[in-house]
């Protein structure tokens, strides 16, 4: 560092006579530059690129059922068993997790957006409904379980007074568990939802919807033809992050359901759950590895996939 | 821009001055009356969970349990709040959760900003493949890496540490990304004529770069320390859960499981955990915003 | 360019997929099946303790809450001052799940307790860490006498003849009755019933004058049932002579059980709450709110209901206790142990193991089980503690904590009612609940859903034993 310092260069390097002087201060930029890099590259080395190169290895390797024993290796033959069997319920999480990315996901963007239009005017005091609307972003999955968990006591909570008392509870109901689930993650999502397409909104350019205005039409029109097909980039990308977060869904489910026996369990199985028990109840390493791997690619594919598909939706404003 | 509501008069023809007038103002009237509804009503469902969770955290124990539920607490338990931060430990959980966020924190500064600062102004073999490896880390999900992450923090003794509980987060690649694009706005006669004032790279990153990009390293720090405080699965599975070193996400849940019948101390708990987060929302919500919205609007 | 590259990825998938595919068909290589028990007695080092100097400090993981607590603080006072070699701390945790979890994360990270309580069901997996110091070896090292104990209570935790762990905090399941809804019903409020049929039959009758059942989704009703009928839950005796390999439930007398219960749930005459979480205690709040008139539950929670109950809260109730209603009375069957044994792990330093056993006797010695069964409900293991005037008095006061003593005291003692020992067991519990929502909620028959259950079961042991054997 402190031979970039001394030299009376500072950063891009303006034209310099040729010859070894240059080269010689290229490799001095070059070396600065790996210095600091070096940092952030080998947190993610350490803690990101190997962790994952070493899942694969993991999946070689059958683990004992409890801990402190050696495991040994079974090559791909457990690959298959996790993967295409129900023995560890890995396709039944993938398939409950896509369910849950379903409820979660569309209605969250949609009140997300529809709060975000309503809240996208010039009104005395909108700054407090703006702040109101992303306070939810703020909240963690512990804090929002908690306060859903609450609400669908049923000793404590508010249903009984509404009329509606389910047998079993809505949180041990093998039914209702998760969509009761994903309407506390609609309202922990709403808050980013509502920050993301705002800020798209506020970026549309005013004349076009003022246009639409002028040609007469109505409130209705002009959003389904004017504004939604603007913000489709925006929208875009709040279903990609949507996306990702709701499959990746676990301290909710931990702490409404939890891993005793609660007859709901099996059906709020999602992957990171499964991962998570597998790993720490089951003492599963090789099994959670190769789930791991399984999670990183459908979240690959999906992204790819809205990638492809949606951005062709995607109305880009010439 | 936000959109003006004075709609409606464009619409159809006049019937004559004064009549128009004072139809478009009711017009008006009724369009802001409507507005003002359709955003209070939704307010008011945003924030009732978080309305009932104060008000029952303030109930005694023998008025939860009542149907109908009370919508205001009439005795209000205040002694709750003490009962949750004394044998809830709640003190602890938030110190350790403050610990290990304000570590995270400040090494996700200082790393990105080393990194963003490299990738805007100085030239490298590699750079830009170095860039795309820093992005490709936000491709890989952490609940993919946690396994090995155990089982590394383990062998190095740091289960159960505070060391343990930051040291997977020193670096990210989000803030790489945001970092290097604030510095990239800094005009290139800037540059030069530092240089020409003799500034090295060290005197020109704090004196001149880090000043100027100063929105964007506070977006990633309210964004860092959002992320880090409300971290539930890396503290659950090192620290193994009921442990003093319990971050206040880990303290919630074991609350609810020790307090089962106690639910009003519970919710204390959770409100606690939860107002600090409010507060910096309110102070830092122009920060947060250009955070997280840093990918969605070019 | 598009077209291509899909074509190349579709190959590779198919060819990624057929590979796991064609692996997954490949055989299992087959796994020598390891025994049961401990494999070797391990040396208990008492010699260490009396070398050494000063007070050996040690630590006792267990999860007590509340009454519980309170007693196991004054049990363990009493032994700190008693003597000066050995001081117990102990280290509450969270429960019998958080308890092992953090055990078996110790067992990588190096923080261990010098003894531990673990919950009934671990016994088969805790001997499987091979992280134990069974406690025969000290039993046979300090020539300890164990023929005060009931012997199931001692049986539960002792395979193939190797006493594993001791046994502390026991109970099992009992029988509680509202006598004014029996009442009310026409029922003798001195009669409960002694019989799973004659359960059902007065579930009816409560039912009929406005109260009913409530059942708690407890997963042992199957085994419990069982052993009253002096039946094995799993072969090799219950998994004492040797390691289990299968299950042996699917009888006429499981069949028997899974019937009673469905129609008990699906004629409405019992509502059912599940065992954790909110209304884990429904069945015995509901006892208190009229809307049960009767109920099982562990005799654990004897001491907690009866508090409650008598409050005030609760003006129409007349707590009744009875006895665990048996499958047939004609058969000699027994109720199995539960509830939770010490075990010394021995991975710690061997003066701590010494120290360890020290304690373990002093908690199990006729006064403290004594104190401990007089504040908590739990089952005094040794039969000169129930000699003690503690004992004594608390019969006489509430012979309701006599209930769950006799079922341990009588009955057949062999492996049948000495409960099981398996290494997945709270995966297999888990397999039974689900065929039994299924048969309750599902639509499946008893028959079917009783089949489902032993395959399940089946599964569960054979992965088990198959990753244990292989590695």
């Amino acid at each position: 560092m402190s031979t970039a310092v001394a030299t009376l260069e500072g950063p891009g390097g303006p034209a310099l006579p040729p010859g070894p002087s240059r080269r010689r201060r290229r490799v001095k930029e070059a070396a600065l530059a790996y210095l600091l890099v070096l940092p952030a590259m080998a947190a993610f080395g350490v803690f990101v690129f190997y962790p994952f190169v070493n899942n694969f290895r993991l999946a070689l390797y059958q683990s004992p059922p409890v801990p402190g024993l050696p495991s040994h290796y079974v090559g791909l033959h457990q690959v298959g068993q996790v993967l295409f069997s129900n023995g560890y319920g890995f396709p039944g999480s993938l398939l409950t997790t896509i369910a849950f990315v379903v409820m979660v996901v569309p209605l969250s963007i949609f009140f997300g957006l529809a709060l975000a239009v309503a809240a996208h005017r010039r009104l005395r005091g909108i700054g407090v409904y703006r702040t109101i609307f992303s306070s939810t972003v703020v909240s963690s999955v512990a804090v929002a379980a908690l306060v859903f968990g609450t609400l669908m006591n049923p000793v404590v909570g508010f249903l009984p007074w509404l009329g509606i008392n389910p047998h079993p509870p809505l949180l041990e109901s093998p039914t209702w568990a998760l969509p009761s689930i994903a309407v506390m993650t609609i309202w922990q999502f709403l808050g980013l939802s509502f920050i993301i397409m705002s800020a798209g909104l506020q970026s549309l350019p005013d004349e076009v919807l003022e246009a639409a205005r002028i040609d007469g039409a109505s409130s209705w029109t002009r959003f389904w033809r004017v504004t939604v097909p603007m913000l489709s980039p925006t929208i875009f990308f709040a279903v990609v992050v949507g996306t990702i977060y709701a499959f990746q869904s676990f301290g909710q489910i931990d702490i409404l359901i939890g891993y005793a026996n609660n007859p709901a369990r099996l059906h709020v199985n999602v992957l990171v759950y499964n991962i998570i028990n597998t790993l720490t109840q089951e003492n599963n390493t090789g099994v959670a590895a190769i789930m791991s791997i399984a999670l990183f690619l459908v979240t690959l594919l999906l992204t790819l996939l809205q990638l492809r598909f949606l951005e062709r939706r995607v109305h880009y404003a010439r | 821009m936000p959109v003006d509501v004075a709609v409606g008069t464009a619409r159809g023809p006049e019937p004559g001055p004064d009549a128009s007038r004072t139809k478009a103002r009711r017009n008006r009237r009724l369009h802001l009356v409507g507005a003002y509804t359709v955003l209070t009503v939704a307010a008011v469902v945003i924030v009732l969970p978080l309305y009932i969770t104060v008000v029952n955290s303030l109930l005694e124990e023998g008025q939860i349990a009542q149907q109908p539920p009370p919508f205001f607490p009439i005795h209000p338990q205040w002694h709750n709040y003490s009962t949750a931060w004394n044998q809830g430990h709640l003190g602890f959980y938030l110190r350790n959760s403050l610990i290990m966020t304000a570590a995270i924190v400040a090494a996700q500064l200082v790393t990105s900003i080393l990194a963003g600062y490299a990738f805007a102004f100085l030239r490298f073999p590699f750079r830009n493949t170095l860039f795309v490896v820093c992005l490709a880390t936000l491709m890989i999900p952490f609940e993919v890496t946690f396994i090995t992450n155990l089982s590394t923090i383990t062998s190095l003794g740091w289960f159960n540490t505070y060391a343990g509980l930051a040291v997977p987060f020193l670096a990210t690649g989000f803030g790489i990304f945001l970092l290097r694009q604030a510095f990239l706005q800094i005009p290139k006669d800037l540059q030069e004529a530092s240089m020409l004032d003799g500034y090295g790279h060290w005197r020109f990153m704090t004196r001149v770069a880090v000043p100027m990009a100063r929105p964007s390293i506070a977006a990633l720090g309210v964004f860092a320390f959002l992320a880090a405080w409300n971290q539930y699965l890396w503290p659950l599975v090192s620290t193994g859960g009921t442990t003093p070193l319990d971050t206040v996400q880990i303290g919630l849940k074991q609350l609810v499981g020790q307090q089962a019948d106690q639910i009003n101390v519970a919710l204390a708990g959770a409100v606690i955990a939860f107002v600090p987060l409010v507060v910096i929302l309110v102070i830092f919500q122009k920060q947060l915003v250009r955070s997280l919205t840093a990918g969605a609007v070019k | 360019m598009r077209r291509p590259r899909l074509r190349g990825t579709a190959a590779a998938a198919v060819a990624i997929s057929s590979l796991t595919a064609v692996s997954a068909l490949g055989l299992a290589p087959t796994t020598p099946l390891p025994p049961a028990g401990a494999a070797s007695l391990g040396a208990c080092p008492l010699k260490a303790l009396s070398r050494a100097k000063g007070p050996v400090d040690i630590t006792f993981w267990e999860s007590m809450t509340r009454a519980n607590a309170t007693t196991l603080q004054e049990i363990t006072n009493a032994f700190n001052s008693s003597q000066s070699k050995v001081h117990v701390t102990l280290v509450a945790q969270a429960g019998y799940d958080d308890t092992w979890q953090k055990y078996t994360a110790g067992l990588s990270n190096g923080q261990l307790p010098d003894i531990v309580l673990l919950e009934d069901q671990r016994t088969q997996v805790a001997v499987d860490t091979k992280s134990f110091l069974p406690v025969q070896s000290c039993i046979n090292a300090s020539g300890y006498s164990t023929s005060d104990f009931l012997s199931r209570a001692l049986a539960y935790w002792k395979i193939n003849r190797t006493q594993e762990a001791m046994p502390f905090a026991v109970s099992n399941p009992i029988f509680y009755y509202n006598k004014l809804a029996f009442q009310k019903a026409g029922l003798n409020p001195n009669d409960p019933p002694s019989t799973l049929a004659e359960m059902i039959t007065d579930a009816q009758k409560l039912k009929a004058f406005g109260s009913g059942m409530g059942l708690k989704l407890d997963p042992w009703h199957l085994e419990t049932w069982l052993a009253t009928a002096n039946q094995l839950f799993v072969n090799n005796k219950n998994g004492r002579a040797a390691r289990t390999t299968k299950a042996t439930f699917d009888t006429a007398t499981g069949l028997q059980i899974f019937t009673d219960l469905d129609q008990l749930v699906k004629s409405g005459d019992a509502t059912t709450n599940p065992a954790s979480g909110a209304s884990e205690f429904d069945n015995l709040l509901g006892i208190g709110s009229g809307k049960y008139g009767m109920t099982i539950d562990s005799s654990a929670d004897l001491g907690t209901i009866s508090q409650v109950l008598s409050s005030g809260q609760y003006p129409n109730v007349q707590l009744g206790i009875g006895a665990f209603p048996v499958l047939n009375s004609s058969i000699p069957g027994g109720i199995e142990p539960g509830g939770s044994g010490v075990f010394i792990p021995n991975r710690v330093p061997a003066v701590d193991q010494a120290a360890a056993w020290q304690y373990m006797q002093w908690i199990d010695n006729t006064q403290s089980q004594a104190t401990w069964a007089a504040g908590t409900g739990y089952i005094p293991i040794r039969k000169s503690s129930t000699e003690t005037a503690t004992v004594q008095h608390l019969w006489t006061v509430s012979p309701g904590y006599k209930t769950a003593f006799n079922q341990l005291n009588n009955g057949a003692n062999d492996a049948a009612t000495s409960g099981s020992v398996i290494g997945p067991y709270s995966d297999v519990r888990a397999d039974i609940l689900n065929a039994e929502q299924s048969m309750f909620v599902g639509n499946l028959t008893p028959k079917a859903a009783l089949a489902q259950a032993e395959s399940a079961v089946d599964a569960t042991v054979a992965s088990y034993n198959q990753r244990l054997g292989a590695s």
